[in-house]
């Protein structure tokens, strides 16, 4: 371990305090965070790309340390936004689907196909 | 994302940091307008037509309604999800703090003297304080991780910004926004002099009440040091002059009547029982004759139907908002009552984000705070 390393500090990640049991099955609650997690990470992925391939077409070629320092211009920034909206709504479809369902009316059953 | 406008502590996000920020923003909009609105639904379409069924009448109060809501598949995922999305935020913001966290203390050590910093190391954290963090920020916002510590007050300044998905404006002082323009509004003819702001965290009101009145003597005061460690230097970097000092406001060192105004913003429902009513007697026995006390918080229960008040208490088991809880049924005239006030300088008002100078996208949604005043 370098001195550097030793001096490193590292910040509780855990809050204090029951945590709550959602479902049944506690491994659901798990699995629920891990995919939450996912979605995050790969939101970050696509942005980040984004800025690659809007580099790429700006300079042609660039540096990595470009990205860090590339400052989002506000078009950019809403279009990103509303890409991220879609891309939520896109994962958690099957929480739409449920609601969908509760406010369709009848059994569900198509009337015309089941003779 | 609209970022938090910059000031010389904001913790400053890399690439990924700063879209892992967004996306939680983003996350937390699409849960408030597409999932959460769904409760209502589920409710009226499938608990309630249940509940009928098995009672032969409808829920009479918010609590029957948590009992069979709480087990409704829709309701629990939207919670889960919603409980997640708040440990997101936390996630989101820490490790560019953690980077950061030399360099912030070192500015921190750094900061200028318009106003002033005071500690107390022998102060006792309230246990109403250490029982839980609050709002699931790890750590809580009195923890000293390393010596002369900011990072509770880093992560505070970003975090609550993503909680308020904008809604507490770039500058992050939504609050006092608010109580300054229901002040100039309600009271056009008062120039206060000497004001406190209880529970004051990073400070993000009393600074833009500062910023204000630059006239007015400002003073607040919290239990956490690295909140005032971190709000102090972050007043000064934004030219503020704040006297911050580490107390608890049940028990003050201020002498009697030395203010004009003595407020807190959203920190009554972080208390106790026996912790509010001091607060009030500590509020009256601050305050100069004719002087008023502003305390702003969430909405109480009366008013509210039964759907709607079990919705609303969502913070209080899942975000650790344990004291809200009782605070929603608690008489808040009789508080004043018994601190000193008499009936007649006793008025529950109401202020919200119509206040504010700066209307940020969200304000137009618009929200509103319960505000008790007494004055004395």
């Amino acid at each position: 371990m370098s001195k550097d390393d030793q001096k490193k500090i590292k910040l509780p990640r855990t809050a204090k305090g029951k945590k709550p049991q959602y479902f049944n099955d506690p491994t659901v609650d798990k699995l629920l965070s891990m995919v939450l997690t996912l979605m995050g990470e790969l939101s970050v992925t696509r942005d980040r790309l984004d800025t690659v391939e809007r580099l790429v077409e700006k300079n042609g070629l660039f540096k990595i340390d470009d990205i860090e320092h590339y400052e989002i211009p506000d078009d950019v920034n809403q279009i990103r936004s509303e890409r991220r909206s879609a891309y939520i709504a896109r994962v958690l479809k099957s929480v739409q689907d449920e609601l969908d369902a509760l406010e369709q009316k009848g059994d569900g059953k198509n009337t015309e196909l089941a003779d | 994302m609209i970022p938090l406008s910059d000031h010389d502590m904001l913790a400053q996000r890399n690439h990924d940091e700063e879209s892992r920020q967004s996306f939680v923003n983003d996350f937390r909009i699409h849960l408030a307008s597409n999932v959460f609105p769904g409760n209502f639904p589920t409710y009226y379409n499938r608990v309630l037509p249940n509940f009928i069924k098995e009672k032969g009448r409808e829920p009479e109060t918010r609590h029957e309604v948590r009992k069979v809501m709480t087990h409704d598949p829709y309701y629990s995922f939207w919670s889960a999800m919603q409980r997640n999305s708040q440990e997101m935020i936390w996630d989101s913001v820490i490790d560019s703090v953690e980077r950061q966290l030399p360099e912030l203390i070192e500015k921190s050590r750094k900061a200028g003297d318009k106003g002033s910093l005071t500690l107390d190391p022998d102060l006792e954290t309230p246990k109403y304080h250490v029982a839980a963090d609050i709002h699931l920020q790890p750590g809580a916002y009195h923890s000293d991780q390393i010596e002369d510590d900011v990072a509770a007050g880093a992560m505070y300044d970003w975090g609550t910004y993503i909680y308020s998905m904008g809604g507490l404006g770039t500058g992050n002082n939504a609050l006092g926004q608010i109580t300054n323009g229901f002040f100039k509004n309600e009271y056009p003819d008062k120039k206060p002099l000497r004001i406190l702001d209880m529970g004051c965290t990073i400070g993000g009101s009393i600074t833009y009440w500062a910023q204000q009145h630059p006239d007015t003597e400002c003073y607040a005061i919290d239990v956490g040091a690295p909140v005032l460690r971190y709000g102090h230097a972050r007043a000064e970097a934004l030219g503020a002059a704040v006297h911050f000092s580490q107390q608890n406001a049940e028990h003050t060192d201020f002498e009697d009547e030395s203010f004009d105004i003595v407020m807190s913003h959203i920190l009554l429902h972080e208390t106790s029982r026996t912790a509010i009513q001091n607060v009030f007697d500590e509020s009256y026995r601050l305050l100069k004759p004719g002087g008023i006390m502003m305390h702003m918080d969430l909405p109480q229960a009366h008013g509210q139907q039964p759907l709607e008040g079990f919705l609303f208490e969502w913070e209080i088991y899942n975000n650790n908002e344990h004291f809200f809880a009782q605070l929603r049924d608690m008489d808040m005239a009789e508080l004043c009552r018994k601190a000193g006030f008499k009936d007649e300088n006793i008025h529950p008002k109401s202020a919200g984000s119509f206040w504010m100078d700066d209307q940020t996208p969200y304000a137009d949604d618009g929200f509103e705070f319960p505000i008790t005043i007494g004055i004395k």
